[in-house]
């Protein structure tokens, strides 16, 4: 990818930047090459990938190489871009908002710094992917059970920075957040929480600490690099029980929500309940072209046809269970009981004990894969996705609504309808996953036009999307509109303050620096 | 196409129940290992610069994927038995026909499902060994 300088910076001030930046990471941890640049594009961009180019990377080591690096960026006016392990697959992956950014690649600081099994959490560097964090658990047989997201490749802080979900009780995975460490844009370090004092041992312990509570202030943030996070993890429970039930019709969703919701509100249900639709099985068992190959939208007849044949309700509810046997087995009850008002058949049960093998793609038990992903085949070439995902308020009626509009709108423009909803208590989360190819311009341009329509018809309904990629971050801001876009104005003061120059992270989650908010018309897909 | 997915289905189900059956026998009460992608060695703690060993660097930086299990050997193993190869082709380890090269282009420059790798997920000294170690064809 050819070089674009950062805004106002010449080819030669450029070069400085990276000299400088070299002097502390040393030359081969500047990458500025035409081929670099390319690895740090957006893979699943949805158009030219040109559109959100960074000029470098840059990959610090280190705190300390962290704030030099900040202090540089500073001097030369050359906006960074921090990435924790650049896998963000589908929000824009390691790609910066703005053109010409520089990436901060924090993936060389990859240390599990604490990992405490009696008071079960952890402390890791922006590098630690869940893969490494999962591994470190196995080798030392600690009690201790990770929450992941569907692509386990990315980064622990990364995806809690995103406000990334899982499926297990510890699912909401910005809510384990316990004390973190970020440098400041002048290159100040801070730490939060109780960790504000020198050597407190309950800095991961206690989540409030003194004063305002600024631990999420650095999430969907360009307030600073996270340079360190306390999690909590969740103790492994002695026993769990999966109880599957499949969901025959569409609207069936209605009462099911209402039927689970009010269990996990109440605390029974401890779990995040994910709810695929029928297509997030398909896309395991083969290439959608061996079930209809036209470019068309399945439809309903066929859609009829192959959960017939493949013996899938509209939806599958795998709701899962952990702790004591006789707990589980209570809690089951209630489960069952409840299930059973609207739904004649029995779940199909699996128990699961200590000591029994896990299945290697449990993500409702905390294991790490990619395997999910595989949906990126189902489209075939160079298959790619995206989620449109509002957040809807946890009752069988929002839910049937938000459904109806979405699904109204999708099969206007003649796309697969691929929903699920995930329930985190009082509230779900509805992902409606757009699969395309890269290679198919029309395809690429349907979604852009129908991603545009899903954010401006949803917003009219009231509710907002709770994450989105680069190209979408703007308009989505836009629908944040109480007061006339007060939060935008609070956000853009605040950044303003600590950052003058505006060189962390410019138009993050479409919150501008008034260094580049001439910038802020940019890289909208 | 029903039929070549069953025995992909079935070869990987075999390739799991190898992995189990493999170990030595454990302790009353201790799960079997997790499949071989979701136990990588520990990186090498020596400088990344001027890695050497490409078994290591590959486990490590492409294990997640391409070990027993992992998401690439999934897709691979589809891919290979429809070429009419035998699925113990999805492990890249166990392909005679990858070049250097190769190995090192589809590294940077992604191929249909896998996304590009950058120097930080794996140096030019770790893909170099790694494309050593799994360019077996000339």
């Amino acid at each position: 990818m050819k070089l674009v300088t950062p805004p106002r910076v010449s080819p030669q001030a450029f070069d400085s930047a990276m000299q400088a930046f070299a002097g502390v990471v040393g030359k081969d941890w500047v990458m500025a090459s035409d081929a670099d640049r390319s690895a740090y594009a957006d893979t699943y961009a949805p158009g030219p990938q040109e559109q959100w180019p960074a000029s470098a990377a840059v990959a610090p080591a280190s705190v300390e190489e962290v704030q030099a690096i900040v202090r540089l960026a500073n001097e030369h006016k050359t906006p960074l871009w921090p990435v924790a392990r650049g896998k963000n697959l589908g929000y824009g992956t390691a790609a910066p908002r703005m053109a010409g950014s520089v990436v901060l690649d924090l993936g060389r600081m990859n240390k599990i710094l604490e990992l405490d099994p009696t008071l079960a959490y952890c402390v890791v560097e922006p590098g630690v992917g869940f893969f490494d964090l999962y591994e470190a658990i196995q080798r030392d047989k600690l009690p201790l059970w990770l929450s992941v997201p569907g692509n386990a490749w990315g980064s622990v802080m990364g995806n809690t920075l995103e406000h990334g979900i899982g499926y297990t009780s510890y699912g909401l995975h910005a809510r384990n957040v316990c004390g973190v460490e970020a440098v400041l844009p002048d290159g100040d370090v801070v730490r939060t929480g109780m960790g504000a004092m020198k050597n407190n041992p309950a800095w991961h312990l206690f989540p409030m600490g003194y004063g305002p509570t600024w631990d999420l202030a650095f999430s969907q943030s360009n307030f600073g690099v996270v340079t360190k996070m306390g999690l909590w993890l969740q103790p492994a429970p002695e026993s769990s029980l999966e109880l599957v039930f499949d969901i025959p019709e569409a609207d069936d969703i209605g009462w099911v929500i209402d039927t689970i919701a009010p269990l996990k509100i109440s605390g029974l249900i401890d779990q995040n309940v994910f709810i695929p639709s029928w297509l997030g099985k398909m896309v395991l068992k083969g290439q959608r072209k061996d079930f209809w190959d036209k470019p068309s939208a399945i439809p309903e007849w066929r859609v009829q046809e192959l959960l017939k044949e493949h013996k899938l309700g509209y939806w599958q509810v795998a709701l899962r269970l952990y702790g004591e046997e006789p707990v589980v087995k209570a809690k089951a009850e209630v489960v069952k009981a409840a299930m059973a008002r609207n739904l004649k058949a029995a779940p199909v049960e699996n128990w699961w004990r200590t000591g029994d093998p896990i299945n290697a793609y449990e993500t409702t038990m905390g294991v790490p894969s990619a395997v999910p992903l595989q949906m990126s085949d189902w489209i075939g070439g160079r298959g790619a996705h995206m989620g449109f995902s509002p957040v809807v308020p946890a009752t069988g009626k929002a839910v049937l609504d938000q459904m109806k509009l979405s699904r109204k709108i999708i099969d206007s423009f003649d796309v697969d309808f691929y929903a699920s909803f995930t329930i985190g208590g009082r509230f779900a989360n509805n992902v409606n996953m757009l699969m395309f190819d890269r290679d198919q311009p029309q395809q690429i341009d349907t979604m852009k036009r129908l991603f545009n329509a899903l954010i401006a018809e949803t917003a009219k309904a009231g509710y907002g999307e709770y994450r989105t990629h680069l190209g979408w971050m703007d308009r989505v801001m836009d629908t944040f509109d109480f007061n006339d876009h007060a939060f935008r104005r609070f956000n853009e003061k605040v950044k303003d303050a600590i950052d003058p120059n505006g060189i962390i992270a410019p138009g993050k989650q479409g919150v501008w620096p008034s260094a580049y908010r001439d910038q802020a018309k940019e890289g909208r897909a | 196409m029903k039929r070549v997915l069953a025995i992909a289905a079935i070869a990987l189900l075999a390739a799991c129940n190898q992995q189990e059956a493999a170990p030595p026998p454990q302790a009353k009460g201790a799960p079997p290992p997790p499949p071989p992608y979701q136990m990588r060695p520990e990186a090498a703690s020596g400088n990344r610069l001027t890695a050497s060993d490409g078994q290591r660097a590959y486990e490590v930086h492409c294990g997640y994927c391409h070990l027993t299990g992992g998401m690439g050997t999934n897709l691979l193993t589809k891919q290979r038995m429809m070429a009419g190869e035998p699925p113990e082709n999805g492990l890249l380890t166990n392909r005679s026909d990858l070049t250097a090269d190769y190995v090192r282009q589809v590294v940077r420059m992604g191929k249909n499902a896998m996304p590009q790798q950058t120097k930080v997920d794996i140096t030019d000294a770790e893909l170099d060994a790694v494309a050593r170690y799994l360019g077996k064809g000339k």
